[in-house]
Parts: structure tokens; C-alpha cells; sequence
């Protein structure tokens, strides 16, 4: 009799104080609260459109494996830091593209994509969802994290050796094979990535034919004279590894247009402005974008912000790319990248609330929608302060 | 006044005369003189007829003579060059008012000056000269009111009059409450809505100079008279003496909002403006906030103080989901803009709101035009204020 007037009890959900129980394992303990912007599955391969809107958690692990050498948005990595979880919103777009990765005939040429949107609507953090995805599902993954460091703010620059009047970015080339390194630490591992053909660096280095793909990239990484060249010859390895089955590629370029943009701030020793395709390196990330070689996906984004302040007139991709550029890319896929929806904004908003990020306050959601124009970087800008 | 006592003096054995009527109530002494040759006429008659004339009466005729002079001068003056000023535009002299003058004067004579009353102007000489009180005394030199030696007769006897009223207000209602009768409530004097005229006005009207004592005494009187049970008999006399409060919202209309192909009602507000920004606004319901400014969203706005200033009235009126905004905005810089597309929206917006609303927008301050504008750099000055370091040696 006492146990159903207590489930009864506890089905209306009544003040459990107005209840007097009998032993203290009598007493119910308070539900989980059921989070409707937390996304209850946290590996990307089984995202699907049900989870739109949705919070997902990257590990710890994940993260510092992919994401440890660049690849997420400062504003959202400090962010990150404070909430002390690395919780990325499951997108539309980024949902597209993981449907499209999953249902795609890797048999057939690579198949490219080009994020676009607005200023801050989430195409980077939307290309890392799609890295962490591509992670989980064995890829063999060439990211590049913001072409606009080599072309806007490179290191060190000196001429090239081995092609006249080109320009090599050696400390930024081997910083990026490090990157590529860490990424793909699990698979460069494995014997079977074997380069196709013998690189001689100079009368005593030398790289057999038939040695592992990381030999090459651990050369870049040692001397970084040759890290460039490295870049270029990986690509090319790369594409053969992928045409000939070993393993599946995807190819992520956040900030591709910088590629085709010829205000750079790369000079040569004579003050003279380089243009892009006049950089080494910038050889093998067009090479992996062609759509001449199979099991493979490239995916790019266009930026704005990879591109000088005068010239930031339109986000769209002919603008971005140029006419050589987009002859370049096309065929391609694009996906927009919008700005938040109704959903999506409430969504983050709980989030931000349930982090004690922002305190609430009657029409709070209203004004900051306003404000903020539902834009996510705005929304973070507005919210910092609340 | 003074022409009344001209009568007088011209025709002092005709009984019905005005002069005689004015001494008694002694109404008003905010008479202007009369025209000069009426005055010489009669001032030849006086010589010839009075001989004892005080010296007081003699300057004052003096006085009252030179001054007509004077006025009629003037008077000549103006009109003759109302004629030019009417050839010059190319009008007829005839027809031309003095809001033809107003407006020749500021075409011919453009001024910047802020002081409006530091620019050119042409107006009648009355309205340029003051006025000055008639005589107070008769040819004898003896006044003629019993307050004149107050040294301000008119003020005297309006606060004569006041107790007069109140010492026949309290009689009259001893002699109700004798008969039982109460004072008619529906006919309570009712002062709402009205002040007491204030002190430049006051002297205006008695054409006397009273000081600040005097001013208080006279409105404590009139409270007086107010709080009385029957000062409605004496209505008249107490209104004389109130204004209007400042006119509540000038009744600016909304205008009916217009409806487009769609069926959707909306207002245009033009010409909104804030420090050199010019723009106008479209509110378009119903709607779900919508913002679009020069074809852009609210990021137009770099600065989060601009993005608030404009939704500040939505956020107001809590209509911030129910309207969508278009705005087109030119010149000046970000907040100037955002100052002129607040105001649009707040103007705009009354054509969807109840009366309430509008009386609280308008307490808000939102329906208000800011006209404060950037203060010119002095020379000699470091800023439009600010002075340069100043250093003794």
C-alpha cells in the first residue's frame, strides 16, 4: 500500500518534503535532467538528422589528436576552455556532408565540397565536426587548418632549390607536416602507406622506393629545407596511395581561397609580393583538389577572412575564388552555412545557461537574438559579458 | 487711456465721457499713446484753455508727444519699406502681410546665427518698442488711482480685488449656510490642466515691473481665492489669470498604415534624422523581427551600443518579434545612423500601438527628435570648450 502511494507520489511530482519516508532507500533520488541540447550520442558516425541543433562532445583525446596543432576558431577554444568541454553544435550542413561521405561511390573521382557562409557562422567549427567524423571512419586526413597563415601571416620564407623562382614557407610547411603527422599518427603506423618511387634530397639523403610514407613526412619535420618539397611530394603519394585502394582520403582546406587571392603578405628578399601559385606548397594542395584521382573527398571552405579587409565584399564563392579558382574547384557541391535558427539558438542558449555562461532574465532570448543576429560568432561576442 | 483723458480735457463739459467711466474699475492701463496730431491738437487747446497745468502733466505730454513722434516716424518707415521690400520679391505692395516680410528677410538676409533673435528682422514698430503706460494723473497733476503713490497701482488692485472677491465670497456663503444651501458641486471650479501665468507674464499684462515677494503674494491670494467653497461665482476674474499647462503630446497623428501586395500593413517614416544621419525607416506587420538596414542585417552595426540602440524601441514596446524593420540610412557616422533609425522605428511603430503605449514611448523619451548636433572648434581654443594650457610663464 505505501509503495504504490509513493510511485503514485512520485508520478505527480510533488514536493517529496510534504512525503514522510520510512527508511532513507525509500527516498527517490532526483532524475538525471534530460538536456534537450545535449545530444545523448557523442561519436559523429552516428549523428543523423535527428540530432540538428544538438550539443555533441568531442573527447579529450579526440580532440588533442586532431585538433592539437590548429583546426578550431580561437573565440570558441577559449570558450571551450572556461566550459572545460569541447562541445560542438551538430549542424544541417555539416550533417549534408557526413551523408553524403557515408553514401558516396569512392570508386568514381573525388567528389569536392565548398562550405560557404557569412562571417563567423560556423564553417570552420562545422569542418571540424566533418574531420572528426572522417577520423572515426578511417580516413586518411589532409587538413590544413587556415591557409590564410601561409598566405597572410607566413614565418620564414626563402627561394626554392629545386623550381626557379618559386618560394618555399619552410617553418610553416613543417609545422604543418607535424600537424599531419598527429593526425594520421594511427594510420601512418601501419606498413602498408609505402611510397611509389626514390627521392634523392641530396648526394648522401636519400628515400627509397618502397620505405613508409612517414619517412617522408618525419624528413620534412627534420630538415626543414626540404619540408616544402616533402608537402609536394606527399600529395603526389598520397593520390597514387588513394587511386590504387590503400587507403580513403579526405582532403579539408579551411580558408581555400586564399590559394587563388593575390594580395599575400609572402615577399621575397627583393620586397617583391609572391603570388600564391608561386609558393611550393600551394602545388600539392591544388594537386589534391583535382578531381583526377578516386577514393577520395575533398572539402574546402571560402572565407572571407582569408582575404584582405578592402576585398571583403561577398561571401560567395565566385567572388572568393575568382574565375580560376572556381574553374579550378567546379564541378563542386556547396553547402551554405547559414546563420542559427530559431531551434539551433535556443538550443545554444540553454547550453550557455546550464554552463552558468549567462544569467537569465524575462525576453533575454528575444534581445539577444536581436542583437546578435542569430550570427554564433556575434552570439558568443554578446553573450561574453551577460 | 490717454486719449481718453484728451477727451476730457477737449470736451470737459460733456458729462458722457469715457474718461470719467475709466477712473472708476480703472480696468486696464495697457493703452498705447494715441497719434500725435490728435495729441498737439489737443495739447494746443489745453494751453489755451488750462493754464494751471502741473509740471508732472507738462513733461508727460512732452514725453507722450516725442514718443508719437517717434512712432509715427517709424511707423512711416516701416511701411515704406514694406513697399521696397515688396518690389524687391516682385509682389504687390499692397497684398504683402508681414509673413511676406518675414520670409523676404530671411531669403534676402540669410543668417546662421543661433540667437534667433540676433538675425535680421523688420517688424512693425510696435512690436519693436515697448509699450509705455498712459498718464496716471489729470492735468492737475493729481492721479487718477487711489493706489498710484504704491508706486504699482495695477498690481495693487489686482490684490485689491482678489480680497474684495474673497471678503464677498465668505458673505455670500454665511448667507447660504443661513438659508441651508450647499455650493453646487457640478459647478466646482476645476484649475487642472491650467497654472497660474507666470511672472514676465504678469507684468506684461500690468504693464509694471513686480518683484519676486510680489509675485508669491499675488499667487497666494489666488489660491486663496480658489480654495474658497463658491469661487466658481468668480470664475472669470480667476482665469484671467491661468494659462494652459504645456500642451501634452502635440497631437502628431499616426498615420493609417498603408497595405502592400501581400496584405501586410505598413508605415513609412521619412526623414529621420540624428546629428548629420539621414534616413527612413519602413515597419512592415505583421512580421518576425526581421531587421534589414541598407540591405544588410543588424551587424551593419559594428558597436553592440549602436545594434541596441535600434531595437531599444522593439525591445520597448515588445514587438521585437511581431514587425519586421527596413531601414535605409545615409551620411554621419555609426551612432548617428542608429540614433536616426531608432527614432524611425519609435515613430513608425505608433501607428501599431495603443494610446498607452505612445504616452509611455513618449515619456521615454523616444518620440523626441535629439537635436543636439557636434559644437563648432573655437579659435583660440583648444576645442569648442576646452582652452589651451594656460601657463604663467
Amino acid at each position: 500500500m505505501l509503495k504504490t502511494a509513493l510511485v503514485f507520489v512520485s508520478k505527480r511530482k510533488l514536493s517529496f518534503s510534504k512525503v514522510k519516508y520510512l527508511s532513507p532507500t525509500a527516498n527517490p533520488q532526483p532524475q538525471e535532467k534530460i538536456q534537450s541540447f545535449r545530444s545523448v550520442e557523442h561519436d559523429p558516425l552516428k549523428h543523423t538528422y535527428n540530432h540538428v541543433g544538438q550539443f555533441y562532445n568531442i573527447s579529450k583525446e579526440d580532440r588533442n589528436h586532431l585538433f592539437n596543432y590548429g583546426g578550431l576558431p580561437k573565440t570558441y577554444l577559449t570558450q571551450a576552455k572556461t566550459f572545460n568541454e569541447t562541445c560542438v553544435m551538430i549542424r544541417q550542413p555539416t550533417i549534408d556532408v557526413i551523408e553524403c561521405l557515408k553514401n558516396i561511390d569512392y570508386a568514381k573521382p573525388a567528389v569536392r565540397f565548398v562550405i560557404y557562409g557569412k562571417k563567423g557562422s560556423g564553417k570552420s567549427l562545422s569542418m571540424a565536426h566533418i574531420l572528426h567524423y572522417a577520423n572515426r571512419s578511417n580516413f586518411l586526413v589532409v587538413h590544413v587548418p587556415w591557409v590564410g597563415n601561409w598566405m597572410r601571416r607566413c614565418q620564414e620564407v626563402s627561394n626554392s632549390d629545386t623550381k626557379e623562382g618559386f618560394i618555399n614557407l619552410n617553418v610553416d610547411a613543417a609545422a604543418w607536416l607535424l600537424h599531419f603527422k598527429t593526425q594520421n599518427s594511427h594510420l601512418l603506423e601501419k606498413e602498408d602507406l609505402k611510397i611509389a618511387q626514390d627521392y634523392v634530397w641530396s648526394k648522401r639523403e636519400k628515400t627509397e622506393k618502397g620505405s613508409p610514407l612517414l619517412d617522408i613526412v618525419n624528413h620534412g619535420i627534420n630538415r626543414i629545407k626540404f619540408a616544402s618539397d616533402c608537402v609536394v611530394i606527399i600529395a603526389d603519394e598520397i593520390k597514387k596511395l588513394s587511386n590504387s585502394g590503400v587507403c580513403k582520403t579526405l582532403v579539408a582546406i579551411d580558408g581555400f581561397n586564399a590559394f587563388f587571392y593575390p594580395n599575400t603578405r609572402v615577399f621575397t628578399e627583393k620586397k617583391e609580393k609572391v603570388h600564391p601559385h608561386k609558393v611550393v606548397i600551394t602545388e600539392a594542395f591544388l594537386n589534391l583538389t583535382k578531381n583526377d584521382w578516386k577514393n577520395s573527398a575533398v572539402i574546402v571552405t571560402v572565407d572571407e577572412i582569408a582575404v584582405a579587409e578592402e576585398d571583403q565584399i561577398s561571401h560567395m564563392p565566385r567572388y572568393l575564388l575568382g574565375k580560376e579558382g572556381f574553374e579550378h574547384l567546379d564541378p563542386f557541391v556547396p553547402i551554405p552555412m547559414e546563420n542559427y535558427n530559431q531551434k539551433e539558438f535556443k538550443s545554444v542558449m540553454d547550453y550557455y545557461r546550464d554552463r552558468r555562461w549567462i544569467t537569465p532574465y524575462p525576453g533575454q532570448d528575444e534581445e539577444v537574438s536581436a542583437l546578435s543576429a542569430n550570427n554564433p560568432y556575434n552570439l558568443i561576442k554578446v553573450c561574453a559579458p551577460l | 487711456m490717454l486719449k481718453t483723458v484728451f477727451n476730457v480735457i477737449k470736451t470737459k463739459h460733456i458729462q458722457t465721457n469715457q474718461g470719467l467711466q475709466c477712473l472708476g474699475p480703472f480696468t486696464t492701463q495697457a493703452c498705447k499713446f494715441s497719434n500725435t496730431s490728435q495729441l498737439c491738437h489737443s495739447e494746443k487747446q489745453t494751453h489755451e484753455e488750462k493754464q494751471n497745468i502741473s509740471k508732472a502733466m507738462k513733461a508727460y505730454l512732452d514725453r507722450a508727444r516725442e514718443h508719437d513722434e517717434f512712432m509715427n516716424e517709424q511707423n512711416q518707415e516701416y511701411q515704406l519699406g514694406k513697399r521696397h521690400l515688396a518690389n524687391m520679391m516682385g509682389e504687390s505692395p499692397e497684398t504683402f502681410t508681414q509673413h511676406d516680410v518675414d520670409n523676404a528677410i530671411e531669403y534676402l538676409f540669410p543668417s546662421g546665427l543661433f540667437e534667433k533673435k540676433a538675425r535680421p528682422m523688420m517688424k512693425p514698430p510696435e512690436e519693436v518698442f515697448p509699450q509705455r503706460k498712459a498718464a496716471e494723473f489729470d492735468e492737475t497733476g493729481r492721479p487718477h488711482h487711489f493706489l498710484f503713490y504704491t508706486g504699482k497701482a495695477s498690481f495693487y488692485q489686482v490684490l485689491h480685488d482678489t480680497v474684495q472677491h474673497i471678503v464677498d465670497l465668505n458673505r455670500f456663503e454665511d448667507a447660504m449656510i443661513r438659508k441651508g444651501m450647499r455650493p453646487d458641486k457640478d459647478q466646482k471650479i476645476n484649475l487642472s490642466g491650467y497654472q497660474w501665468i507666470d511672472k514676465d507674464s504678469l507684468e506684461a499684462k500690468l504693464v509694471e515691473t513686480i518683484g519676486d515677494k510680489d509675485y508669491e503674494s499675488f499667487v497666494q491670494a489666488f489660491e486663496r481665492l480658489c480654495s474658497l467653497p463658491y469661487s466658481y461665482k468668480v470664475k472669470d476674474f480667476i482665469m484671467e489669470y491661468r494659462k494652459p499647462l504645456m500642451s501634452q503630446t502635440k497631437a502628431h497623428d499616426a498615420p493609417k498604415p498603408q497595405y502592400d501586395e501581400n496584405g501586410r500593413a505598413f508605415v513609412t517614416t521619412y526623414e529621420c534624422l540624428r546629428k548629420s544621419a539621414r534616413g527612413d525607416v519602413t515597419i512592415r506587420s505583421p512580421g518576425t523581427g526581421k531587421i534589414s538596414i541598407n540591405g544588410e542585417d543588424i551587424t551593419y552595426f559594428d558597436l553592440l551600443q549602436c545594434r541596441e540602440q535600434v531595437i531599444f524601441p522593439l525591445l520597448f514596446t515588445n514587438m521585437i518579434n511581431k514587425v519586421d524593420i527596413e531601414a535605409n540610412v545615409e551620411g554621419g557616422g555609426s551612432s548617428g545612423q542608429a540614433g536616426a533609425i531608432r527614432w524611425g522605428i519609435a515613430w513608425g511603430l505608433r501607428s501599431f500601438l495603443d494610446q498607452e503605449t505612445i504616452e509611455k514611448m513618449r515619456l521615454a523619451g523616444l518620440l523626441t527628435r535629439d537635436y543636439r548636433t557636434r559644437e563648432r572648434k573655437k579659435p583660440g581654443q583648444q576645442g569648442a570648450r576646452r582652452k589651451f594650457t594656460w601657463k604663467k610663464r
